[in-house]
């Protein structure tokens, strides 16, 4: 009897402690950046979805591509064409926190995270470098990395008849929240 | 003590469970349908498709004479072109407004439209209404005298349309047209001021950036004795900036209240005349 209580208490504890350790975003906020020669835009969303969990180190992020939002229709339409957002609506991001992080300390500390993104049904193995840091809101995320369109066999598109370049900088920043029970 | 394992258990697995990777959800699953149509015109007829902010449509529309000339006109090519000169701007997501320049009678027209409702992905607003008026001046020299009252024209339409699917929309558009001076060019000939019509239009996707369309405009009730209903059906094909749309068309001209009331030759005779128009849209913010 003591036995299963025991197990019971384990149990409930355990769950606790997981739930200690998870943050999930309340907002978040993506960005690409896009080069052509003479002419740089940028696009924008805010809604990044992110799940951290400092127990098992897994780090979960996507983003509805379709929600990207350049500032000029004509163009968005041609970006959602180009990524085939109907088809492949998210853009996401599966992996592990490969740094050190002290979840008790409030600096600003360097985080390195490895995983897969996968964009237009295509994936690849990549390493983002951002910070972490715990603050009295929330885990506040922040990183950029270098997205090459060719590594997902996406097609530069053109503007007027000059091809984007295909290194996109993308850049996020999201505040995430302890997951309640 | 049973419940107590059993609340266990399920606390862990469902606590365990947001520790997998988030169940993907679409941001937004009432965002509006982006592309009923592929650009604002189909050959003359509007449709629903709005500029958002910001984004400026030019827009060149030519049609030639009728191609029953045969090989001796170049199947109308020969008789000239009419041309349309059309700029378009989003003042803001739901309202456009617009200028045009017809070489036919040198008629300038000014053009507004406010869309009512956006048809949503999800269904909850099934369909997309838009609400367009367009007002015309000929400005060309007349043998006759007239006055700046008297050389007005006016149109106003309420375009209600669906995307049935993918690939698929239909629009319908109760309209009226009113031209302050109509002239009689036969005798006998009854003229009407006010004309009203129903605009038909379609369009298929064969891909992401090609389709077909058509464009019937059916005048209800009193006509001008010789005016027949329009009809255009049209080729289109959107490359990286620009949409070319190629067409057969009966009417010549390019302003609705023009089609509706001054065609004269009929598509399902058959009669109609070669025409393409090419948009670009600039995004100005």
């Amino acid at each position: 009897m003591r036995k299963k209580i025991f197990f019971c208490l384990a149990l409930l504890l355990l769950s606790g402690h997981l739930i200690a350790q998870s943050y999930k975003t309340e907002e978040g906020k993506a960005t690409f950046y896009s080069k052509v020669p003479l002419h740089n835009f940028e696009g924008n969303s805010e809604n990044l979805i992110g799940l951290i969990n400092l127990e098992d180190s897994t780090v979960d992020f996507y983003i509805d591509l379709e929600t990207l939002d350049t500032g000029n229709g004509k163009r968005d339409k041609d970006m959602k064409l180009t990524l085939d957002t109907k088809k492949y609506p998210y853009g996401e991001f599966f992996g592990k926190l490969v740094s050190d992080f002290d979840s008790g300390s409030s600096e600003v500390q360097n985080a390195k995270v490895q995983g897969t993104f996968k964009i237009r049904g295509k994936e690849k193995q990549i390493e983002v470098n951002g910070t972490l840091q715990m603050t009295e809101e929330g885990l506040l995320v922040k990183a950029e990395w270098i997205l090459n369109l060719k590594d997902y066999e996406i097609k530069p598109p053109k503007l007027l008849f000059i091809k984007v370049d295909p290194n996109q900088k993308i850049k996020i920043h999201a505040l995430l929240k302890p997951v309640q029970s | 003590m049973k419940k107590l394992l059993a609340v266990s258990l399920l606390s862990f697995f469902v606590l365990n469970i947001s520790n997998a990777q988030i169940e993907r959800r679409r941001a937004n699953p009432h965002a509006p349908v982006e592309e009923t149509f592929l650009t604002k015109n189909i050959a003359g007829l509007g449709t629903v498709q709005l500029l958002e902010k910001g984004d400026l449509n030019s827009m060149i529309q030519h049609n030639f004479g009728d191609v029953k000339g045969g090989i001796d006109t170049f199947f109308g090519i020969d008789e000239g072109a009419n041309v349309r000169i059309a700029f378009a701007y989003g003042l803001t997501n739901n309202i456009n407004i617009g200028i045009g320049r017809t070489s036919r009678e040198d008629n300038v027209d000014f053009t507004v439209e406010y869309r009512l409702l956006h048809q949503t992905k999800s269904d909850k607003i099934p369909v997309s209404v838009v609400f367009k008026s367009n007002a015309g001046i000929r400005t060309q020299k007349e043998a006759f005298p007239l006055t700046f009252q008297e050389r007005l024209n006016f149109f106003g339409s309420v375009m209600i349309a669906r995307r049935l699917n993918d690939s698929f929309s239909l629009q319908v558009a109760p309209m009226v047209s009113h031209f302050n001076t109509v002239v009689q060019t036969r005798a006998n000939q009854k003229i009407f001021n006010t004309t009203y019509g129903l605009g038909l239009a379609g369009t298929v996707k064969l891909t992401e950036r090609k389709s077909i369309s058509f464009e019937y405009l059916p005048v209800l009730g009193n006509r001008l004795s010789n005016t027949k209903n329009h009809a255009a059906l049209v080729y289109e094909l959107e490359t990286g900036g620009h949409v070319f749309q190629m067409f057969f068309m009966s009417g010549r001209w390019f302003t609705e209240q023009h089609l509706l009331t001054r065609t004269e030759t009929d598509f399902f005779e058959p009669n109609f005349r070669f025409g393409f128009n090419v948009n670009r849209v600039f995004g100005l913010l």
